[in-house]
């Protein structure tokens, strides 16, 4: 069995991009791979993105983007919701580990920011059922709302308590050369911002914006054109959970093979203040206090989808990328102590589907 | 166009009638109905008519709502539990002053939005509060 390295990464910033559509950024986030790709010729191109069809009237967009690359590969797209960056991973990882490709590009690519709120919640709640959730109006944002509500009568814990995960993520992200959000507040501004869904508030709910991200993954042979100090990708895990209101079941069991591997960093989705909560509750940090002394934890370096922005199926790509770039010291950001080892878990913005990655050098 | 009748008609025992599937495998509820069990996957289910009453667990107040809701917004949405013992999540109308979590709630049939391009109107579940005593 091959052994899998991350060979490249390269990131737009999260940001507005009303002069450019959804190809133009793929093609920007690749083209600092310019270098990779013209020694190692992908076999394969995969595209992360989720909400292509309602977002850009567009479908085929991975062979759209290998075309104009001249890439005459196989090119596919994975989409499952937020958790396409992850689902690309996973994918991307078993063709490599098969021996079916020596190299795999990832290209993650969303398109948010050309829309109205209450039409882009309209396409962000396709993540519902169709049948009832969709159609009876919910949001995911009110999905959220009354998870945090259990989560608060659970662990009998207030407001303030959510509080803390937006004011780190924005003092993290304050640093982050690639954050859409790159400011700091403080508390009160926080506690005091406008309600979306009670008690969810504007601080708790994840930075919409475009974005694109790309990583080269190749087998060792591959790798070793490249650097002698390569980031191998371990392994990656998938689960699926159907909507739990008080426990993100999936991120439990994806995460469950990696109990021994302590990293040093972590990268997690972010949505809502809540869902941050509980998948650190998940993934080992004390159940109902998990938000407490988070400064300390080495969580969301980048600031998370809170701060360094959201680019929906992006986002997992993004998450590599920048856990890549902590363990070869090249993250234009705040640096994570003793990077030896870093996980990255993707997320639908619900926690239905986790996909947990963990990097070493 | 948001709203096909072909879509509303195929959905007319879920949204119209609140019906579940129940597995008789396992004994388990699921909603929406799927031909096969959400908890142990036998494909061994029956149709079932939920009773439409229940105690709310906890509700939101939405106010950042969806195309098509702004109407009705803020919209209230409760986390129900059904005396058959499984959870929905649903709109609550007829609010006059704010739910109480221990709350008895009955489904009601009412409008959920309107087409704007051709006019169709969409109906399904609402829940509306019995009483609205604090019950934990």
């Amino acid at each position: 069995m091959s052994e899998v390295f991350v060979t490249g990464a390269s990131i737009l910033k999260v940001d507005r991009y009303y002069e450019n559509n959804i190809i133009d950024l793929a093609i920007g986030a690749i083209s600092g791979l310019a270098e990779e790709i013209s020694i190692v010729h992908p076999d394969i191109l995969i595209l992360a993105n989720a909400y292509s069809e309602s977002t850009t009237e567009q479908v085929l967009l991975s062979e759209k983007i290998a075309s104009s690359l001249g890439l005459r590969v196989p090119a596919i797209r994975t989409e499952q919701g937020d958790a396409s960056g992850g689902s690309a991973i996973f994918t991307a990882y078993s063709f490599l580990k098969s021996g079916i490709a020596k190299s795999v590009l990832i290209v993650g690519a969303e398109k948010l920011s050309d829309f109205p709120t209450n039409h882009l919640n309209d396409i962000l709640a396709e993540n519902l059922d169709e049948e009832y959730s969709y159609r009876i109006g919910m949001t995911q944002s009110s999905y959220a709302a009354l998870q945090m509500k259990l989560y608060m009568k659970t662990y009998g814990v207030g407001y303030d308590y959510f509080a803390e995960w937006p004011y780190q993520m924005h003092k993290n992200a304050s640093e982050n050369h690639y954050a859409y959000l790159k400011f700091q507040v403080d508390k009160d501004t926080i506690m005091k911002s406008q309600i979306i869904s009670d008690p969810i508030r504007l601080f708790d709910t994840a930075a919409r914006a475009d974005g694109a991200a790309a990583i080269l993954l190749t087998n060792g042979e591959l790798a070793r054109k490249f650097s002698e100090s390569k980031v191998k990708v371990e392994n990656v895990y998938g689960s699926s959970f159907g909507y739990s209101m008080r426990e993100l079941v999936a991120v439990r069991e994806a995460w469950l093979p990696w109990r021994d591997f302590k990293p040093n960093f972590i990268e997690i989705h972010d949505s809502y203040s809540v869902i941050a909560a509980m998948i650190l509750d998940e993934i080992g940090f004390e159940r109902g206090k998990s938000l407490y002394n988070i400064a300390d934890s080495q969580v969301n370096l980048s600031g998370g989808l809170k701060a360094r922005g959201y680019p929906g199926g992006a986002t997992g790509v993004y998450q590599l990328a920048e856990a890549y770039m902590q363990l070869t010291g090249t993250f234009k950001g705040k640096r994570a102590k003793n990077a030896e080892r870093g996980a990255v878990v993707s997320t639908d913005d619900l926690g239905k589907v986790a996909y947990t990655i963990g990097l070493s050098r | 166009m948001k709203i096909l009748p072909p879509k509303i008609w195929r959905n007319k025992e879920t949204q119209y009638s609140l019906t579940a599937t129940q597995c008789q495998s396992c004994g388990a509820y699921t909603f929406p109905p799927r031909h096969v069990c959400n908890k142990c996957g036998s494909f061994k289910v029956t149709k079932k008519k939920l009773s439409g009453k229940g105690t709310l667990i906890t509700f939101t107040y939405t106010h950042q709502v969806r195309t098509g809701f702004e109407r009705d917004a803020p919209i209230y949405f409760g986390l129900i539990r059904l005396d058959e013992g499984i959870e929905i999540v649903a709109p609550l109308v007829d609010v006059d002053e704010e739910p109480k979590e221990g709350a008895r709630v009955e489904a009601v049939f009412r409008k959920l939005r309107v087409d704007s391009h051709n006019g169709l109107i969409e109906y399904g579940t609402k829940f509306r509060l019995i009483d609205n005593e604090q019950r934990n």
